[in-house]
């Protein structure tokens, strides 16, 4: 599984549907195109959640997986073109 | 597996909560009264599990135990070796019984020596692996040294072992019972660092290996029950304050205003 | 609060937010309660988005003292909060209380019925639009609350989100207004893992 290098790291652990992204996007828009933000999150709802978010964003999932401290997820961030 | 280790600093106490996120339960091991009872409560809510057991390695004589009142508050048993000589009921478990949280197995292993109601926990997490991932050994077995024969309250119904026999006890259980499990097991302890309960050798590290410890633990080293007896008295730090209170609180001999503050 | 207590508030328009974990409470709860998972990072974040600041409400929490942090928590957020249930669900039924089971179904069972339910998501419109139980509906967890009297419960209402924490909460907000509604357990996750047929779009 390929790893990626994230240049933020969101540790939503604990915190519960649907606020891992909620944060995410608080956290994304302090971060520049291209760069790659990795959330841990323990919610279940995440494995959905996420997807759909970045279809909504625009932003790219790259990969998630299940780790051991909970579910991991790389996100890369694009801007949106008006 | 949600797996946590609390470590109270005063008194250099590791306490733990092993859960299945899946199952929405967990365990508590050894908690302590310095923490308190909401301590536990919060952390396993914010984690989103039930507290369905509290379980102690041993009646303890360096600090007050809140395992008690654990349990009542969540409505579970409070779990001790079936040899634990308190006033109070409790839920006696016997060697080689297994407890269960969804994916977790939790293994009672009976190591007697420190106290004669001494338990390790073998920890398995089947999502994972069908062999032990890590132990809990209380006052047994420590990080670099190992728990003390000497904490008796002077009463033979409650001691039931005597220092020698203690020490003896203890070095044959580590050998026999602890050091056949696998090298790769790790060992989380109930003490670390400058704990009263061990040596002088103890060190401040969360954890360590059952391989680790084997070839480098001190007192582990000494070729009979006899040599390490006497490193064990060798190497001894103070007794606890107050230990015999502690002690007699816990095991239901006295009220917890007799304490006046010792323990916590 | 006594239980007399809480069910004399409750009578007064009072809302019981029962602190645990969706299948306890589905299990049994204290008829009227809605279900809002406790944890100390994001409960004031959630309520926010759910409830109005005014409206009275009680904590319920088992044990009790995660009600007590959860009344401090909200208290200290703004919220109009009452207090806490003294003795829990065993002090509410030892007065001889009314407490209410969540009927629920996991995703299989809801793939067999889809017909015999009216089925709605709980989450919100990019998520329901990125894709949904085909033939649902979408009530947002933060609409529930204001939109719940206008939801039709013939057939009853079947209500779905991600996992089960939003659906949880929805279900319980439309039981309270007296509506006829079940839980799907596992949720979207779920129906996703087993290839279940997905609808995309607004409906």
């Amino acid at each position: 599984m390929a790893e990626y290098q994230e240049n933020q790291l969101l540790d939503a652990r604990g915190l519960l549907c649907p606020m891992p992204i909620v944060k995410a996007g608080k956290v994304m828009r302090g971060m520049e195109d291209g760069e790659i933000l990795k959330i841990i999150a323990t919610d279940r709802g995440s494995i959905v959640d996420f997807p759909a978010w970045c279809e909504d964003t625009g932003n790219e999932l790259l990969e998630w997986h299940e780790g051991d401290d909970g579910l991991v997820f790389f996100i890369k961030k694009v801007e949106e073109e008006d | 597996m949600i797996f946590k280790q609390f470590r109270y600093e005063p008194l250099n106490q590791a306490s733990y909560l092993v859960g299945c996120p899946k199952a929405k339960e967990a365990f508590i091991i050894d908690p302590i009264a310095g923490l308190g009872d909401d301590f536990y409560i919060l952390e396993a809510a914010d984690l989103g599990l039930a507290i369905v057991g509290v379980f102690e390695t041993h009646v303890h004589a360096d600090y007050v135990s809140c395992a008690r009142e654990l349990a009542e508050m969540n409505g579970c048993p409070h779990y001790l070796h079936e040899n634990a000589p308190t006033t109070y009921e409790y839920t006696p478990f016997k060697d080689g019984d297994v407890f269960t949280v969804g994916k977790v197995d939790m293994t009672c292993l009976f190591t007697p020596g420190h106290t004669p109601e001494h338990t390790s926990y073998l920890i398995t997490d089947k999502s994972r692996a069908e062999e032990p991932w890590a132990v809990l050994t209380g006052d047994c077995l420590f990080v670099g040294d190992v728990g003390r024969p000497d904490l008796l309250v002077g009463d033979q119904a409650l001691d039931v072992m005597d220092e020698g026999e203690r020490a003896r006890t203890q070095f044959a259980t580590i050998n026999d019972l602890l050091f056949t499990l696998p090298d790769h097991v790790e060992v989380y302890p109930n003490h670390y660092g400058g704990s009263l309960c061990g040596g002088v050798n103890m060190s401040g590290k969360n954890s360590s290996t059952i391989y680790y410890e084997k070839k480098y633990n001190l007192a582990m080293q000494k070729p009979d029950a006899a040599a390490f007896a006497q490193f064990v008295q060798d190497t001894a730090k103070p007794l606890p304050d107050d230990y015999e209170k502690i002690k007699s609180y816990n095991l239901g001999l006295v009220e917890k205003d007799e304490l006046q503050g010792a323990g916590v | 609060m006594t239980p007399t207590e809480v069910r004399a508030a409750q009578q007064e328009g009072a809302a019981v937010l029962d602190l645990r974990t969706p299948h306890p409470f589905a299990a049994e709860h204290l008829e009227g309660a809605l279900s809002v998972q406790f944890n100390r990072a994001d409960l004031v974040d959630r309520v926010e988005l759910v409830f109005p600041e005014d409206l009275p409400m009680i904590m319920h929490g088992e044990p009790e003292a995660i009600g007590k942090v959860a009344a401090k928590l909200l208290s200290d957020a703004g919220f109009n909060v009452l207090g806490h249930l003294e003795g829990g669900l065993k002090a509410w039924k030892a007065e001889g209380l009314p407490v209410v089971q969540l009927p629920t179904m996991d995703v299989d069972e809801l793939k067999e019925r889809m017909g015999e339910f009216t089925v709605v998501d709980a989450r919100d419109p990019f998520e329901f639009k990125y894709g949904h139980v085909p033939g649902s509906g979408i009530l947002s967890w933060t609409e529930a609350w204001y939109e719940a009297d206008s939801v039709d419960d013939d057939p009853p209402i079947a209500v779905i989100c991600g996992d089960e924490i939003r659906s949880v909460l929805v279900a319980s907000i439309l039981v309270r207004k007296g509506k006829k509604a079940e839980l799907v357990t596992g949720g979207m996750v779920d129906w996703v893992e087993r290839d279940y047929p997905i609808e995309k779009g607004m409906d």
